[in-house]
């Protein structure tokens, strides 16, 4: 037992480090030297050389990585050349928070439409319901987010004027109206899960109804939406937050093209910014952050699996 | 045993002439039963001769539309076949309990023993979450589960095998059922507790004064266990009797060749029946045990026999000796 | 799947055609895909205009005669742009999940097969890729690479190494552990042949398929990273990039951007539906109802 979280701590570790080599390499594979844009377009042989010892660019990688993983770890991510922004604040202050709020925000989205839908399927297999289900869930996880962005904003925002078209309000300081700006892309970022839930609900629940256990409950005189709802779902959960746990990557791919097309200043916009102005310490930042998170997210939905599934628990 | 009581009371179940049809086959064909209070019928037949299918039915967990129906099923007297699904599900789990085969599977696992226990008792009897607790814990007593207080909060998982059939039978009993049905309860335990288990659920259908049907497929522990016995074969009932009579003296050619089956030490006439059951689908027209039979005629391939009463004993055979 | 000679048409039938025949949706993708691959092809014959020639005199107009799609802000055909857009999204859907696919393999096979430290070192390069969510991968392959549609390519084909490398790996272990292969190596089979004859035909179904459904993938990245300005540069016809360049335009000329955003929609559902229909054929255990 002790064994077990000591190795997966371990493993936890290992991946963490590999991140940041990752992440440091990422900035010494980037094109464009560094100091030469730092001194800007006048300076001479001895000032250039200067700076690169005092930046300690002439010791070696190895060195090197330890001092960058040391400022990291402190949160001296640098400063942006263009906006003279400190970065942490930048990326852990400001953008974070955002793409955080549109991602769950999304995945409410998903589940308030993707488990009804995908336990009405279920129940009634191969009826006209179950077939718009399913196309539901085909097109919602094919259509491209940055083009659904475009219709929602085309018909909800310009043409019928329900929602506003651009922009952030953050929701922790105007509640109502930080939630009024995150309606459409939420939606857009949602109608890709929505899909992925739907189908794997219907298919678990599916399996599930099939269990004598759920027989089990019909013959203690438990009414249908009961076996259904309780029975039958509690054990859709495991199934259900693996995948979403495993489509993780897939929900920051549509969360950095929702940015981009709400305008939001999450991590997505600021890496997107960031390489468009090849602003490398600035990307290295959040290829850093997004690491972190999907190492986070991935012991998060470990966890929950074994809060969910009591055959996994430890015995007490 | 009190037969002659048993005789005079009214049935508490009563089947009669029932089919079940999936598709255009008939697991069930024409069966009748009477069941009355206090008594213990065994369901004897090989698997898939619709055992498990009868109980499941009696229960209410094969309906229509998912199954044909045609016939009647009568519990006290009400009809069970077209009741309304609000009412069926009053007596399931009230006053029908079923155990299932495998215990490990029909209990949910994400579930505390305790809580699935509690939910009969919370809903058919109405009682608060302290007392469905309380009450779980004295059924928990009863089924013979040491330390029910600590495994109220245990999942199946936690359990072996024979504790978790033994939280079955308390969720089965929970609400003192009149009627228990159990699904060949321990052929899914390990042979040295099976006699156990056994016992314990003779014990307690004793204790409430209730009726059971045990579906088995061993006939000399069906008329050990029960008073009567019912052996089925293909989905009709062929013979139907006091179990110390039917095993004593098989009316039935499928009962005698049952009978044989069973291995008596110092026994030589261990005969098996030649042949299998017929697919569902291409059941023979007369009676559906003529082409195994040794004895079978021409009319037996071409007519089905009727159930007919002898000593107390109903068989359906063109040639009962 | 224990039988390693070349198999006979026949036997391809079976194992690969009747199953995928079966899937009736996954017929309708295909029918689909086949019209987009039909419609590539023939782009250069059957495009009515030069899909980069800029006409500012004809810009923004709707369908017409002339130019029956309409056209975007620059006056360029969009129905000649979508012709070659799709070349270039196929193109590069394709190509980049063969490239990712021929590396992951390479890497998988060689960890799988040679282990040791070899096998520790290359799967803590996977284990690094996988670490990060592929647009990110892809995004950080093109800010080190630059932009262009080679180098899109690239950026893609790495994101996709990982997944293809633990794949073959684990297939590889799984398939040594096989008494047979034990067998051949003690006949004294070399270990290049019995990798060829014995590993290989065991792990490509499944490598195939992941492939086969990564591809919508590829083309959701490809156009994805050039809407965001980080994939293929213009003028290059790129549904991407028209459905950026239409993002300005959406209320005075919907068209602009509806015309590569249903393109790719309608090819992305039917690369999926291709996608499920594999799994489904060739996947028992992920089957669904």
């Amino acid at each position: 037992m002790l064994g077990s979280a000591a190795a997966k701590l371990g493993q936890t570790l290992l991946v963490l480090l590999i991140v940041s080599v990752a992440s440091f390499a990422f900035l010494k594979l980037a094109p464009g030297d560094p100091v030469s844009i730092m001194l800007g377009s006048d300076f001479s042989q001895g000032a250039y050389d200067q700076l690169v010892h005092d930046l300690g660019l002439d010791r070696p990688m190895a060195v090197q990585y330890w001092h960058w993983l040391a400022a990291f770890v402190k949160g001296d991510w640098g400063t942006s050349y263009i906006t003279s922004q400190d970065i942490f604040e930048l990326a852990v202050m400001q953008a974070l928070p955002v793409t955080l709020t549109l991602a769950a925000l999304s995945l409410l989205v998903a589940l308030v439409i993707g488990i009804p839908a995908g336990v009405l399927a279920a129940l009634h297999r191969n009826s006209w319901v179950d077939v718009a289900a399913t196309a539901l869930a085909i097109g919602g996880n094919a259509f491209p987010s940055f083009y659904l962005g475009i219709i929602l904003i085309w018909v909800f925002g310009v043409g019928l004027g329900w929602f506003p078209t651009l922009g952030f309000v953050a929701p922790w300081e105007d509640f109502w109206q930080g939630l009024w700006h995150l309606v459409l892309p939420a939606i857009t970022l949602g109608a890709w899960y929505v899909g992925l839930i739907a189908r794997i609900t219907r298919s678990s629940l599916l399996e599930v109804l099939g269990q004598p256990y759920i027989q089990a409950a019909r013959a203690r005189g438990e009414p249908g939406w009961r076996v259904v709802w309780v029975h039958g779902m509690r054990n859709v959960l495991m199934p259900l937050v693996t995948v979403i746990g495993l489509q993780l990557g897939g929900m920051l791919r549509g969360a950095v093209m929702t940015e981009v097309v709400f305008a939001l200043p999450g991590l997505g916009m600021m890496v997107t910014t960031a390489v468009l102005n090849r602003e490398y310490i600035v990307v290295q930042a959040g290829i850093m952050l997004t690491g972190l998170l999907f190492v986070v997210v991935n012991l998060a939905v470990d966890q929950t699996y074994q809060f969910l599934d009591p055959r996994l628990r430890r015995r007490t | 045993m009190q037969t002659a009581t048993i005789q005079t009371a009214a049935p508490l179940l009563e089947v009669s002439d029932f089919s079940l049809h999936r598709g255009a086959a008939a697991v069930l064909d024409r069966v009748g039963l009477t069941l009355r209070p206090g008594e213990t019928l065994g369901l004897i037949g090989e698997s898939g001769a619709g055992k498990s299918t009868l109980a499941m039915a009696v229960i209410g967990l094969l309906r229509e539309p998912e199954v044909g129906l045609s016939g009647s099923l009568r519990f006290h007297g009400e009809e069970l076949t077209g009741l309304a699904e609000a009412r069926y599900r009053k007596l399931r789990g009230n006053r029908i309990g079923l155990i299932f085969q495998d215990a490990t599977a029909a209990l949910n696992p994400c579930y505390t023993v305790g809580a699935q226990i509690a939910e009969p008792l919370r809903r058919h009897l109405g009682l608060s979450k302290w007392d469905a607790r309380e009450r779980a814990v004295e059924l928990m007593t009863s089924v013979g589960i040491p330390e029910p207080r600590l495994r109220l909060n245990a999942y199946p998982h936690e359990l072996s095998g024979g504790m978790q059939q033994r939280v079955m039978i308390a969720i089965a009993l929970a609400c003192n059922p009149e009627l228990l049905l159990a699904d060949e309860p321990t052929s899914a335990l390990d042979v040295t507790i099976q006699a156990q288990i056994m016992e314990l659920i003779l014990e307690r259908v004793r204790a409430l004064n209730s009726s059971a049907i045990f579906v088995l497929h061993d006939l000399a522990l069906g008329a050990q266990v029960c008073d009567r016995i019912a052996v089925m074969y293909a989905g009709q009932i062929v013979e139907e009797g006091p179990s110390a009579e039917v095993l004593a003296r098989p009316l039935h050619p499928y009962t005698r060749g049952l009978k044989s089956c069973v291995v008596e030490l110092g026994s030589e006439d261990l005969q098996p029946i030649p042949g299998q059951v017929p697919p569902l689908n291409a059941m023979p027209e007369g009676c559906r045990f003529a082409p195994r039979c040794p004895k079978a005629q021409d009319v037996c391939r071409r007519e089905r026999p009727a159930p007919e009463t002898r000593d107390g004993r109903q068989v359906a055979c063109w040639f009962i000796d | 799947m224990s039988d390693a000679t070349p198999m006979p048409a026949s036997a391809w039938r079976r194992r690969f055609l009747t199953p995928i025949a079966r899937q009736r949706t996954a017929m309708v993708g295909l029918a689909i895909l086949a019209v987009y691959v039909v419609g590539a092809l023939l782009a250069p014959w059957i495009a009515s205009h030069d899909p980069t020639a800029q006409d500012l005199m004809a810009a923004l107009q709707g369908p017409s005669a002339q130019h029956w799609l309409g056209t975007d802000s620059f006056g360029q055909d969009l129905y000649s742009r979508l012709l070659y857009g799709a070349r270039l999204a196929l193109v590069i859907g394709f190509a980049s999940v063969a490239l990712g696919l021929v590396v992951g393999v390479a890497i998988g096979l060689a960890a799988g097969l040679i282990g040791g430290r070899t096998e520790w070192l290359l799967m803590r390069i996977t284990d690094g890729l996988l670490a990060f969510p592929e647009l990110i991968l892809a995004m950080a392959f093109m800010a080190v690479l630059g932009l262009g549609t080679e180098n899109l390519v690239y950026a893609l084909a790495l994101s996709f190494v990982g997944p293809f490398a633990r794949m073959t790996r684990s297939d590889v272990l799984q398939v040594k552990s096989q008494p047979y292969i034990e067998a051949a190596r003690l006949m004294g089979v070399p270990t290049a042949a019995v990798i060829w004859r014995h590993v290989l035909p065991n792990v490509v179904s499944p490598i195939l398929v992941q492939g086969g459904m990564r591809v919508s993938i590829a083309i959701l990245l490809e156009s994805g990273l050039s809407f965001l300005g980080i994939g293929v540069v213009p003028p290059t016809p790129d549904w991407g990039l028209m459905i950026a360049e239409g993002r300005a335009f959406i209320t005075m000329a919907p068209w602009i951007s509806g015309v590569p955003g249903l393109a790719l929609a309608i090819l992305l559902v039917a690369l999926n539906l291709v996608g499920d229909g594999l799994r489904d054929a060739f996947d028992p255990s992920t089957q669904r109802e």
